[in-house]
């Protein structure tokens, strides 16, 4: 239908060329950056070998020196070393408590808003639902500061500390309201908009021949939505977890105002000061640009390389989800 | 289906407009009671909270200093008004970029500077003493500011950068054990061992037996057995340089295993938590009970207003001794000897019994070669005038810095004046 051979006048034909070129500059551009970072980042892969991903250190080596180290035919300053594990696992843990508080909270809202509110009740909320979806992460990352930071510090760690102390991670000191548990929490916050309007569209969705059907056979309205809404949508769900987690993976500001900065170590317990992957390369930057022989550059976009590889694994995994063939066969299974 | 769309479309909207109308209405009743004032309690939380954004903060430092400092400096700022003329042949943009240190005293000078030079215009920075030093080397700023001289490395790689003092600044260590604590209006006793074992995160705690040792027995007694937060830079920061420099100085293990240096990699990891900028320093100190901070002098009024106590530190001669001008002043006048004439020089841990252990210079970065004529003579018009009026006390006492003694203004001068197109 779309390949009809209708004669094409010239100013039709320039015109489709045209948007043709236009549209070819997202797969240009998506590829242009890959490579980019990936031809920075050659010769920090190749100092830093496999070590980059088996160690926590993040040392620009002696910079009081004119003396420099050359490893595998790339030069650095004596005494660097640079591994990534502090920040991946920093990434994500706090994106995994983002999720596992979000994800239920989504679900909860979702069911609410799709199903049981009122129309008074429903309409803000939605409305409610998109600006937070729409406020810029800094504005979650001052919030995070003033608010949340002292709360945690004064109340929400100690309290936990003392409940769950016994659960190894959770007990131990909290002296300060930065840090991996901060982090989960603003950016749960952050993601919990994204995931529930997603899925509340999903849920809106489910037949209602289905949920009259199972009302008609005497289930109560809890067990509808547990047998049918959530089942009917378990893969949107899915998927708008992981475009949630797309979002929590790469967030930068918010995590960076309150996360407490740690460029090299592994959080020891939920309370420990941390840095993602997105928060390193901006606050390493700076220092980064010292190095004259330009490793710390370099690995800094081998960061960027390992962030970039991250995301798109969850984004595809969450397009494969959402479009993906499970919720077809579930229509299609009840249709036949 | 579609109808269905459609129709929601409507009520959000109109729902929409309804939570712009009350976002409004909480705004103004916010604001309204900020104006009218609870008192007491409004203000500490609107200084609390401008002082994440740095450039809001200097705004509040610099009218508060001048209302203290300005009744005993009145006579000064008359006489130093009728000596200069305004000179407008000198017509050119300059943008400025680097330590947040010294970036309350840049604002102080623009402000008179521009009343006599009104065709140069300056915009100031505070993105840290790495990014001054970086981002003059790269040229894409004409001043960097930097706490840090150039090091080895960096003049090596940047063999046309000059570091130009301006001004002589000091760091205090500042601490905070919650609101009301009466702790913090005493000032702790600190050596650079302790302060190195704090930072590696050997000493976990404030009853620790090696600080209590510092202190007179009536002190170490109230000690609370509270865990201390170290708090260093997230940013590359010459705060952080001059810090580790005293570290180093005056601990040899901290020497041999970490160093010194600007960047935020140098102090180990995940002991205690980072912030970004001075500002940044004192916002995370306020949140953190417990918490120990280094904090330039210029900030100084800030961290007293927010109630955080700072220390007496130990020098080379084993005094701990207040950050004075007088003991800041005994610590220049110990190193002047041994500046040389390209100024690179530590005055850091200085002997004699009064000096005070973290001084430094605060560098200009500039590129010998200018770009253009008329930037060259706004370059030097500027700096000149830095090193000479902007050294008067009108201007330092604002920010607690110390004037350059005459022998190493005139080094400067020479400096500045070998700048050339």
């Amino acid at each position: 239908m779309r390949r009809q051979r209708t004669p094409e006048n010239r100013g039709d034909r320039a015109y489709r060329l045209a948007t043709a070129a236009v549209a070819a500059s997202i797969p240009i551009f998506m590829f242009a950056i890959l490579i980019f970072i990936f031809q920075y980042s050659l010769p920090a892969i190749r100092f830093n070998g496999l070590g980059f991903f088996t160690t926590s250190s993040w040392n620009l080596g002696n910079l009081n020196t004119a003396a420099t180290v050359v490893k595998n035919g790339v030069t650095g300053l004596p005494g660097a070393s640079y591994g990534v594990i502090g920040l991946l696992v920093g990434t994500l843990f706090s994106s995994a408590i983002a999720l596992l508080i979000a994800v239920p909270t989504s679900i909860a809202i979702a069911l609410f808003t799709a199903e049981d509110a009122p129309r008074v009740v429903r309409e803000p909320l939605v409305a409610l639902e998109d600006l937070l979806a729409g406020i810029p992460s800094v504005i979650y990352g001052l919030w995070g500061i003033t608010v949340l930071v002292p709360l945690v510090q004064s109340t929400i760690a100690p309290g936990m500390s003392k409940v769950l102390g016994f659960v190894p991670f959770f007990g131990g000191g909290t002296n300060t309201g930065y840090g991996l548990l901060t982090c989960g929490l603003i950016l749960a916050l952050m993601v919990t908009p994204i995931i529930s309007s997603t899925v509340r569209e999903s849920f809106a969705k489910t037949p209602s021949e289905l949920k009259e059907g199972a009302l008609a056979l005497g289930c109560t309205k809890w067990e509808v939505q547990r047998r049918i809404t959530i089942p009917f949508s378990k893969t949107t769900i899915a998927g708008a977890s992981m475009l949630g987690l797309g979002r929590a993976l790469g967030e930068t500001m918010a995590v960076l105002m309150v996360g407490g900065g740690s460029y090299a170590a592994l959080p020891s317990k939920i309370y420990s000061p941390i840095s993602t992957m997105a928060t390193a390369i901006v606050s390493l930057l700076d220092s980064a640009f010292q190095d004259p022989t330009g490793l710390a550059l370099y690995s800094l976009a081998e960061v960027a390389l390992v962030l970039f590889a991250v995301t798109l694994a969850a984004n595809m995994a969450a397009r494969v989800f959402v479009s993906g063939g499970v919720t077809k066969a579930f229509v299609s299974r009840s249709e036949a | 289906m579609a109808k269905m769309k459609l129709t929601t479309r409507g009520v959000s909207s109109t729902t929409i407009g309804l939570v712009v109308v009350l976002v409004i209405v909480v705004v103004a009743a916010g604001a309204y009671i900020a104006v009218t004032g609870v008192g007491t309690t409004t203000t500490t939380t609107v200084i609390s909270t401008v002082t994440t954004t740095a450039t809001s903060t200097v705004t509040a430092v610099s009218t508060s200093t001048s209302t203290s400092v300005s009744t005993s400096t009145s006579v000064s700022t008359s006489t130093f008004t009728s000596s200069e003329t305004t000179n407008t042949n000198i017509s050119a943009t300059l943008l400025e970029d680097g330590s947040s240190l010294l970036y309350p005293a840049f604002n102080l000078w623009i402000a008179n500077f521009s009343q006599y030079y009104p065709n140069v215009h300056i915009t100031t920075g505070s993105g840290g003493s790495g990014k001054g030093i970086s981002e003059a080397a790269a040229g894409t700023v004409n001043i960097g500011a930097s706490d840090a001289y150039l090091t080895i490395s960096q003049a090596n790689a940047n063999p046309g950068l000059l570091n130009i003092p301006l001004a002589i600044s000091a760091q205090q260590v500042n601490y905070y054990f919650g609101s009301g604590n009466a702790l913090n209006k005493i000032h702790l006793n600190f050596s650079a061992s302790i302060l190195a074992q704090i930072y590696n995160g050997t000493i976990t705690t404030w009853n620790n037996p090696q600080i209590a040792a510092l202190q007179s027995a009536s002190v170490a007694a109230q000690l609370p057995s509270t865990a201390i937060t170290p708090i260093h830079r997230a940013d590359s920061s010459g705060d952080t340089f001059i810090f580790t420099s005293y570290l180093s100085a005056g601990d040899q293990y901290w020497n041999k295993t970490y160093g010194y240096g600007t960047s935020p990699t140098i102090i180990p990891s995940g002991v205690g938590i980072t912030a970004t900028g001075n500002s940044g320093m004192l916002t995370a100190l306020s949140t953190t009970p417990g918490g120990i901070a280094y904090v330039g002098i210029s900030y100084l009024n800030t961290a007293n207003q927010l109630g955080f106590g700072y220390a007496h530190l130990q020098n080379r001669a084993g005094n701990f001794v207040d950050i004075t001008a007088a003991n800041i002043q005994a610590a220049v006048n110990a190193r002047l000897s041994s500046v040389p004439t390209n100024e690179t020089a530590s005055l850091i841990y200085a002997p004699g019994a009064n000096s005070y252990p973290i001084v430094n210079f605060e560098y200009a970065i500039v590129k010998t070669t200018q770009p253009s004529a008329s930037i060259l003579a706004a370059v030097q018009a500027f700096l000149t005038w830095d090193i000479t009026r902007g050294n008067l006390g009108y201007f330092l006492l604002q920010v607690h810095f110390v004037a350059l003694p005459s022998a190493v203004a005139q080094l400067s001068l020479t400096q500045v004046a070998s700048l050339h197109t």
